[in-house]
């Protein structure tokens, strides 16, 4: 940039003289000064502009001798402002501008002041919609990532909370953060996460979704090989046991890694509840997890082509309706699934008060009318709707996803196979999902390999005077979570009134 | 040769105990009692200590050449030539056996469970299920045998049921009756032929972390797959006697038929233990096709694993299909393990007495 004010502005209106939201305010510094204010004004905070900014510039009596650095002297002696920066290229000039920052550009000096003062639209804290808890914080992130990043030191007052920025989507640049806390998580991990995200090249990045898919280890794999989260309680509790998150500006999810499948049925709220409980629980969670991939594949199976496995006592009940039914089971089973899919996603896309109708209708209309005209068996109504059930049940809607979409495949098999299809089908899964790494970290940990450690935070939750080790797949630097506890309690009830006293 | 993953020898254990729980789990106990009668549990015993041997051999051999597969022992310890020959063998040997027990695994299907389904289907998709799996990693080798260990117990756990069937004059006389040393040993021999392909773990050494404990960890591996495969000779004998299990083709199938759940929750457990035991075939099958591809691409010094298994699908299936019927099965498996016992039994030790003789140390 040159010195001159006047070849600054012409250069930048030639830039922007397109856009309705570019402004220059012009005033005298020091009254004899020609100063300009450059901004858009969609993006900055105009009141303080003109309270913080322009007033203290105008008003400012000049000293008797100009200072030799002007800049320097306004910085020190008359902005009130706490961002303030000297900047001379004129490319990071119209960057900054573009990113809603003010430039101030004096005449007769070569260099400018960006000053800091975006605002942005944001919405209030909400509790998410996907993650939603019975006991536990009620706060989710929203799209502002200063927001979310203040809500996550709010949890973690400690200097060790790391939160490196970057930027990633060459037209978007959007912030990325990087959050860990020094001394548990792994420096290794924390590199390869940024490398990865260094590595990406991309226009534009509008969700941590875009980002996710170049950030997992086998981007082929249906399976989410990285936890998002819209929590900042779940995003604690990872970056304690030695995780990194990441987090982009303008999405309310954050991404944790590395993943395993384990915590696909965890919730914060296991945490939060007794452990026996939350134990029971994560059982159900597994129940309806295999519920929702095999259940009507299972059905399938045994209906046409096994059904000496159903007891005899039970035959009639299994069988009655089916003689009716024009399509063979397989077929059955296929359009009451996708009848099922069509219904979930039509409920996303509906607008809310009219979803309540859409679900009554095409639950209960559709398929009581269905049944009666001999269209669908009794029995795969009810096989469908435990299936789909479990399928609900899951805490991860993506995890969710996955296995929904698996279970075309298995019921395919199970058609044409029986038995022996359904077993290849699972063992085509689960072969894939051992061989999946998530940051290096084998996916079915603690599984395979077997990690007896591990499995004290797996299905069954241990108290947390069990827990005394962070997880050792991700090698925490810090390897202990609890401290020595002193299990030392006085049984006030029986102590007379003297004793009482002296304690 | 450089690689990253590694496993531990514990997992090594694993892999010998699932690779030897497989298809012939099903027909062993027709196998040893129909040679030896009533001593077969005792021919078992001798027959696993025969083939606890060469798991020794492997093992010993594998610490002392640490960062060698038995195909890099081969060709350093034998020099090229011969080496290359050996190596040749055996994976010609395996591709013999492998689709041998796939052919096996689908006779007993279609007896079992599809009798409508073409054999040939079965013995494609089990051969492309293990083809599925990449090679690339040696530690996702080792998950996949971790993963389906706690399956290929649970018939065990069935087997429990056929307990109040069981006789004791069917086990009794344990040495049989009017019984030669010769067929006791041929007997035995059987027995350590059927169960060969632990021999999956001399490709494995190289990426054992603990080499120490390898000995102590094969040791205990074989042992728990010895135990089940005796346990369910046992259970198999008790319930049915020499002279039924000799009529018997599927002995192990026909004792799931015998169980009954109580309280009649599924009316046939056979599906069930049909299941966990095609858990059971895949690992065995796994392990022979691992020895296949990384062996191959061992061989021809390559990483083109997935090329390897792509080939090796159709040749399989091929030598899968030679036998005409269950019978002639029988004698082909009963050859080829035969020679594949001597080879693996007696290749290893010799590799230790030559190397040994020869000076030549493995590269620590």
């Amino acid at each position: 940039m040159t010195g001159i004010l006047d070849d600054n502005v012409r250069l930048l209106k030639e830039i922007f003289h397109k856009d309705m939201d570019y402004s220059l305010r012009t005033f005298e510094l020091f009254q004899h000064r020609h100063a300009a204010i450059v901004y858009l004004n969609s993006l900055v905070d105009q009141e303080v502009i003109n309270h913080d900014v322009i007033k203290p510039l105008q008003h400012y009596e000049a000293p008797e001798k100009e200072p030799l650095d002007i800049l320097k002297f306004l910085i020190d002696n008359i902005l009130y402002f706490n961002d303030v920066k000297k900047v001379k290229d004129f490319s990071t000039i119209i960057s900054s501008i573009v990113q809603g920052k003010a430039v101030v550009f004096i005449d007769g000096i070569a260099e400018a002041l960006e000053l800091d003062v975006v605002t942005k639209e944001k919405r209030s804290i909400e509790e998410p919609e996907t993650e939603r808890v019975v006991r536990g914080a009620r706060d989710g992130f929203i799209e502002h990532l200063s927001t979310n990043i203040a809500l996550l030191r709010y949890r973690l007052p400690i200097p060790e909370f790391r939160v490196e920025e970057s930027e990633v989507g060459a037209r978007t640049k959007t912030k990325v953060v990087v959050c860990y806390i020094e001394d548990i998580a792994n420096p290794t991990l924390v590199e390869e996460m940024k490398k990865r995200i260094d590595a990406i090249e991309i226009d534009g990045v509008l969700d941590s979704g875009y980002a996710e898919q170049f950030l997992e280890d086998n981007p082929l794999s249906p399976f989410p090989l990285l936890i998002n989260t819209e929590r900042p309680t779940k995003v604690v509790g990872n970056l304690l046991e030695g995780r990194v998150a990441v987090m982009f500006e303008g999405s309310p999810s954050a991404l944790i890694a590395p993943a395993t499948f384990n915590q696909f049925y965890h919730t914060t709220e296991d945490y939060n509840e007794h452990w026996v409980i939350s134990s029971f629980v994560r059982v159900f969670r597994i129940l309806a997890l295999l519920f929702s991939l095999t259940f009507s594949s299972l059905y399938v199976t045994v209906i046409s082509f096994h059904p000496e496995l159903i007891p005899a006592k039970y035959v009639v009940a299994a069988s009655s309706g089916r003689h009716s039914i024009p399509f063979p089971v397989i077929f059955e089973v296929l359009l009451l699934e996708l009848a099922m899919e069509v219904l979930r996603e039509a409920s996303i896309r509906m607008p809310q008060q009219v979803g309540g109708a859409l679900s009554i209708v095409g639950v209960l209309v559709v398929g009581q009318a269905a049944v009666q005209a001999g269209f669908v068996s009794p029995i795969t109504v009810v096989i469908i709707g435990m299936s789909t059930i479990g399928s609900f049940a899951i805490p991860l809607y993506n995890a969710a996803n996955t296995f929904r979409m698996l279970r075309f495949l298995l019921i395919i098999l199970a058609g044409t196979l029986g038995l022996l299809g359904l077993a290849l089908g699972l063992m085509v899964v689960v072969n894939h999902m051992l061989s999946l790494r998530s940051f290096g970290v084998p996916y079915m940990d603690p599984y395979a390999p077997f990690n007896m450690k591990a499995m004290k935070d797996s299905i069954i939750r241990f108290p947390f005077y069990k827990l005394k080790k962070r997880p050792s797949n991700i090698h925490p630097q810090d390897q202990t979570r609890l401290g020595e506890m002193e299990k030392h309690y006085t049984n006030y009830n029986f102590l007379d009134k003297e004793e009482r006293e002296k304690i | 040769m450089k690689h990253t993953d590694s496993i531990s020898s514990i997992q090594m254990a694993i892999i010998i105990a699932s690779s030897i729980i497989g298809v012939s789990l099903m027909v062993l106990p027709r196998f040893v009692a129909s040679k030896v009668g009533e001593a077969a549990i005792l021919a078992s015993v001798v027959g696993l200590l025969i083939s606890f041997l060469s798991v020794l051999a492997i093992t010993l051999l594998g610490r002392k050449y640490r960062n060698y597969t038995i195909i890099g022992c081969n060709r350093l310890i034998l020099g090229k030539f011969v080496g290359n020959l050996m190596n040749y063998m055996i994976i010609l040997l395996t591709i013999f056996l492998m689709g041998l027990e796939v052919r096996q695994f689908s006779e007993v299907l279609a007896s079992g469970l599809l009798p409508n389904t073409p054999i040939e289907i079965s013995i494609a998709l089990m051969i492309i299920l293990c083809a599925l799996v990449g090679f690339h990693n040696v530690s996702t080798f080792a998950y996949i045998h971790t993963f389906y260990l706690p399956f290929l117990l649970i018939p065990m756990v069935f087997f429990i049921l056929a307990f109040e069937d069981m006789e004791s004059y069917h086990l009794l006389p344990i040495f049989g009756h009017d019984l030669s040393f010769f067929e006791f040993i041929s007997g035995a021999f059987e027995m350590s032929s059927t169960i060969t392909n632990f021999f999956v773990i001399s490709l494995l050494i190289p990426y054992i972390k603990d080499n120490e404990s390898m000995v102590k960890n094969g040791i205990r591996g074989f042992f728990l797959g010895g135990l089940a495969i005796l346990y369910t000779i046992i259970v198999a004998l008790g319930v049915f006697g020499v002279k039924e299990l000799e009529q018997i083709h599927w002995p192990v199938l026909s004792l799931s038929r015998v169980i009954e759940i109580p309280g009649e929750v599924l009316s046939r457990v056979d599906a069930i233990i049909l299941i966990t035991w095609i858990f059971a075939v895949f690992t065995t099958l796994l392990s022979y096709f691992f020895v296949i591809v990384r062996g191959t691409a061992e061989i021809f010094r390559t990483n083109r694993f997935a090329f390897i298994s792509t080939i090796m699908i159709p040749i399989i299936f091929v030598v899968a299909l030679i036998p005409n019927n269950v019978y002639e099965i029988f004698e082909y498996v009963i050859t080829i393990a035969k020679i594949v016992t001597a080879l693996f039994i007696l290749l290893p030790f010799g590799l230790i007495v030559i190397g040994r003789f020869r000076k030549k140390v493995g590269v620590q």
